[in-house]
This record gives C-alpha cells, structure tokens and sequence, in this order.
C-alpha cells in the first residue's frame, strides 16, 4: 500500500479549479517531484495534503489514515514533515531554539502539561536538536538570532524545522530557492542522506529542472490542476504533454 | 553551575567577575529569585523611608505595597502579550472579578486572607476557562476587543443589575483578620525589619510577588516558554510542526488569568475592599501602558513600568501646578521612551549597560536609533 494516496482530490476557489481530480501515490522510501508551470496548483496541492486548505471534493489517505478534516498539527503529529517555500523560521529566537520548538513536538506530542520542568532537562530534546544543528550545519550559528541569518542560511533553518519534526514524510517546498550554487549542492546532497540514512520519504517541489531530473525516483507533472504526466525523469522529460505545458521549452532551468 | 560560577569568579585573572559569567549567571533562576527577593527587602524602605532617596522619590509605604500588587498583575499580562503575543485590552476583568470573589466569599462564607486570595484566584481561573473559549476563536484586533467588551459587560453587570450582590458603585468592605487565624497582618515591627518591612501585610504581599516571578521565571524556561514565543513569532509554523496550538493558548491565557487573579485577590485584602472600578476598562488600559513601557516579554520590564505609572499617578501627581498635568507627562514620557526604545525602559536600560562596556556600539546605536526616528521617503 502506497504511503501517501490522493483520490480525486479537487479543491475549488469560488468558479476557479485549482486542483482537478488528482490521483495520485507515493511509495514508502521514494523520492517524488512534482513540477508544472507558475499556478499550476503545486502550492494548493501541498496545502491541501498538509491540511493548510481543506478540500471541495477527494480524499488524501496516509499510512492508511484520512487527513481531509484533521488541522496542520495533527497532520504533522502522524509523520508528515514540511518545509515552506519562503523561510518560514521564528525570528526573534535562536537557531538552536528554532529547532528546540520542532524537537519538542516531535518528542512530546502536540501538547503536555510541563510548564514546571525546565527545558534544559529535556535531554532526548537536546540531543535531537544537536543531531539536526549538524546534519544541517549550523551549529556554528546555534546561538545566533534567526533573523540575522544571511539568506541562504534561512532556507537551511527552514530545512531543518522541518527535519526537527521528525518526519516519515517531508514535503519539501522549492528548497533550492535563493540559494547559492554551493549551498544547492549541500541541499541536494543532504536530501540525498535523509533517504538512504534516515529512511525518509520526500515529495519535492522544485523548479531547478537540473536537480529535479537528478534526484527524483518519479515525476508528477501539474498543469492547470491535472495531473498530465507522471513517470521516472527519462518518461518526462521526452513526453509531449509536459513539452506542451511548458510552452514548447523542453526545460524550464 | 553553581561552582563553576565560583571557581570562575575566583581564578579570574582580573578582580572583575567577567560580562560572560555575569551573562550566564543573570539568567540563572537563583539570581532571579534573590533579586526579587532582595527587591522586596528593599523597596518599600527605598522608596518610603531611607534618607535622600526617599526624598526624591517622596514614596509611601502604602504606595510600595499597591506597585507589588499591580506589578503581579503586570506580570501576569505580560505572560500572555510579551510572551504569547496576545493582546488583551479586558484583563480588568480578571483583577476585578478576583477582588469581587475575594470580598464576597470573606463576607458571606469565610474570612481568611490567604483562603481569601486563593478563592479570588480561582474565580478568575473559571472565568478565563470561559473567556478564553470565546476569544481564542478569534485574532489580532477582534480578540483585543472582545476582551474589552466581556470586561465592561462584566463592568455594567456588577454595577447596576447585581447591585444586591456588589453593592454597585459602593462596593463591599472587607474586615481585616488575622492570617491563619494568629498573624496580624497590621502589626508593625520595630528594629530593622520594622525599617525595611514595616508590617505584616507588606510580607504577606512580598511573598506572592518572590512567589509569581518564580513560577514566570519557571515557565519562561520550560518548554511552553519556548513554545509561547513560537506562537508569537510565527503562529502558522508552530502548527505546523505538531504543535497544538489553540491548547497553549489557552494554557498561556489561564496562567495569565490566575496570576492577574491572584493580584486581584490581593487588593482585596489590601485594601479591606472590592469595587466595581476594579472592573472599569481604564484598567485595562493602564495595564497595557505598564507593561510596554516597561519592556515586553521580559521580567524586570513589567515591574519597572509598574513602578513608573504609580510614580505618575501617586506622586507627580501632588507636585504643586505641575500635578494636575501627571496624565499628560505620563503620556508624554510613554511616547518618547516608546518611540525611541521599542523594548521600553528595560530595554533602555539594557542598552545602556551594553553601552558602558563598549562606547564604541553606543554611538553606532544612537546614530541608528536617530536614523530610524527620521521618516525614511515614503515607505508606507
């Protein structure tokens, strides 16, 4: 049984369909990309899985489990990681606690009673939150307020939320984006590690076509809320629908 | 830590205790509960009685015991708008609704004053419960003013239609009885704690003030502190890494009732007395006035903004010509150390002590500051 499962998943904003009847499945330990031109529906189908936008009509299953109902925490509590297109990180608060929040989370479910303990007390906490400030790192930058993070380092924070959640499932949004070649290519190879070292499974949306190709075990293709296209990168890249959305450019990088 | 701290202080190569160890130490909770406690050791005298600086400040001790109060309650608001980013403009309702619980259960069930300022805690427990269903469905400014309007229903209800209970504009007096049915909170002692603490009433409030920056200092180092400024720096990603977040919101708005509550409950007792402007929503107000000027978010912020607002309303207040004006010089010195230092006068103050250890930053942080007073060409 595949992971993740959309049924017909259509979402409607007043006459406009933003998603159309989308099918679709992602296998355990895969890496998926789903690619389509500006406003094909990439952000509202993200959106609609994590539980952001409720759907008008379909059913997202994961792990065998409805999420159409059930709010963003509750999605997150079942496994489902997500990073977000514009550095979604908590400013005023350091790197370390940045990541704390998210380890907490993981660690403690959504919500406990312990106002009266001490956080520095929480050792599998501390330790989670050290583990990730390394896989990602920034453990240099531990201490440092989040805001005065240079961009790129923003993104990674972003990143590294997301992995703090402890997911089974990471929905990756543009993760590239705004980063330097360098970084890009720690981005990549550390979405390399999380699928071979932590087990992950990992939904990309990405518009560097390089990585996109590079990395994906299979491609998903959205254009105008449909589903055109789905297959390994060798089927996409040469298919004639996914050339059409593309307004004829074979590649978009 | 606590040996390290030592060892540090005493191998140190210089007399001085280095910035790093004092950085460290400052936020220990130990530091935090000697400073409070040698905060309330001190202040009454201070502020009332020692020679010279009593004469500036040309305190009472009444006053110094009414600051306590209010700054347990400041504490408590600042819980939910420094910490979780709440802004309540109708916290007058559980200070008031504390005082009218207080009062009505010493006169009808039990007189007792530390029965009293728990049953006075309680109430506002359960009306939070309450309020808080109501308003954490709503955001920003609708909950601001929902708070405002349940405060002054609240206001109008205990002024008018349950006049048999309140006694309306009267209000209910309390008689004084003895702590624990043996301490006089009236007796006054002579020799030095007569000097620094006058009276029992002033240690039983001293107490409960130590007591509220213990449990704040506590919670500011769990996990919900941490998850509290999550909430309010980014309330979507919060949700979204797990977190439940309606649920801490409603813990940070009951913590913050019960600690409002317990300052309300502690009028009561202080004063012998609860009434309905208790409840009015100027209370509210110079709550939210208290706590900004002070510092939001922080611990010290809360109680210095306190402090000034008495020093205002108590005080300046009986200068001669000048005195009929206290309101607008408050307003006029909240405008300026707001419009310069955003973090209040603790932050103001922070400032400056980082300044004195590097010249350098004070004059590049004056300048920025000048520079950002000024209209920047049509940015909004």
């Amino acid at each position: 049984m595949a992971l993740l499962e959309t049924q017909g998943l259509t979402k409607e904003f007043g006459g406009l369909t933003a998603l159309n009847n989308v099918d679709m499945a992602v296998e355990a330990g895969e890496l998926v990309s789903l690619i389509g031109p500006n406003g094909a529906g990439k952000s509202t189908l993200i959106n609609t899985i994590t539980g952001q936008l409720s759907p008008t009509r379909g059913d997202v299953y994961y792990d065998g489990t409805d999420l159409v109902g059930m709010k963003p925490f509750e999605i997150a509590q079942l496994g489902v990681g997500r990073s977000f297109q514009t550095a979604s990180i908590l400013p005023e608060l350091t790197v370390r606690e940045n990541i704390q929040v998210a380890s907490f989370a993981a660690e403690h479910g959504s919500f406990r009673i312990n106002f009266l303990r001490r956080r520095d007390s929480f050792e599998e906490v501390q330790a989670q939150t050290d583990d990730i400030l390394e896989t990602i790192g920034l453990d240099s930058e531990a201490d440092s307020d989040a805001r005065s993070l240079p961009y790129g380092d923003k993104r990674r924070l972003e990143v590294a939320i997301g992995l703090a959640t402890d997911p089974d499932l990471l929905f990756m949004d543009e993760p590239t984006a705004g980063m330097s070649p360098a970084e890009t290519e720690m981005t990549v190879n550390l979405i390399g590690d999380l699928l071979t070292d932590w087990g992950m499974t990992i939904f990309l949306v990405e518009h560097d076509m390089d990585i996109v190709f590079d990395v994906s075990d299979r491609i998903f293709t959205l254009h105008q809320g449909e589903l055109i296209a789905r297959g390994t990168p060798e089927e996409i890249r040469d298919h004639p629908a996914v050339r059409e959305a593309y307004l004829g450019g074979g590649e978009e990088a | 830590m606590s040996i390290d701290t030592i060892r540090n202080s005493v191998n140190g190569d210089s007399t001085l205790v280095s910035w790093e160890t004092w950085n460290r130490i400052k936020h220990t909770e130990r530091f935090v509960f000697l400073s409070s406690v040698l905060f309330v050791l001190l202040f009454s005298y201070t502020f009332g009685r020692a020679p010279v600086i009593s004469g500036i400040f040309r305190g009472y001790h009444g006053l110094a015991m009414t600051i306590l109060i209010w700054s347990i309650f400041a504490l408590g608001f600042n819980l939910l708008l420094g910490q979780t980013g709440l802004l309540s403009f109708g916290h007058a309702m559980f200070f008031g609704t504390a005082s009218y619980a207080a009062a009505l259960f010493a006169i009808h069930v039990y007189n007792e004053p530390l029965v009293v300022v728990l049953v006075g805690t309680l109430a506002a427990v359960a009306l939070g419960v309450v309020s808080a269903l109501i308003l954490l469905r709503l955001h920003t400014v609708y909950f601001s003013i929902v708070a405002l309007a349940i405060a002054q229903l609240l206001y109008f209800l205990a002024r008018e239609p349950l006049v048999e209970i309140t006694k309306g504009i009267n209000g209910l007096d309390i008689p004084r009885v003895a702590l624990l049915g043996i301490i006089d909170l009236e007796h006054e002692y002579s020799g030095l704690v007569g000097t620094l603490l006058v009276n029992n009433l002033y240690i039983f409030i001293g107490v409960f003030f130590v007591a509220v920056v213990a449990l704040i200092t506590r919670i500011r180092k769990s996990p919900y502190g941490l998850i509290f400024k999550s909430i309010r720096e980014n309330e979507k990603r919060t949700a979204f890494v797990g977190l439940d977040v309606w649920r801490y919101k409603f813990a940070a708005f009951i913590l913050s009732a019960a600690i409002v509550g317990l300052a309300g409950g502690l009028m009561a007792v202080n004063t012998q007395f609860a009434g309905v402007e208790r409840l009015y929503w100027s209370v509210s107000g110079d709550i939210v006035v208290m706590t900004v000027l002070g510092g939001l978010g922080t611990l010290a912020g809360p109680v210095i903004g306190t402090f000034v607002f008495f020093y205002f309303k108590g005080i300046v207040n009986g200068f001669p010509a000048l005195g009929n004006y206290w309101l607008l010089l408050l307003s006029l010195s909240f405008t300026a150390v707001v419009w310069i230092y955003p973090d209040g006068i603790w932050g103001m103050l922070t400032d400056f002590t980082v300044a004195l250890r590097d010249p350098k930053e004070l004059v590049a942080k004056t300048k920025q500051r000048l520079a950002n007073l000024l209209p920047s060409g049509g940015e909004r």
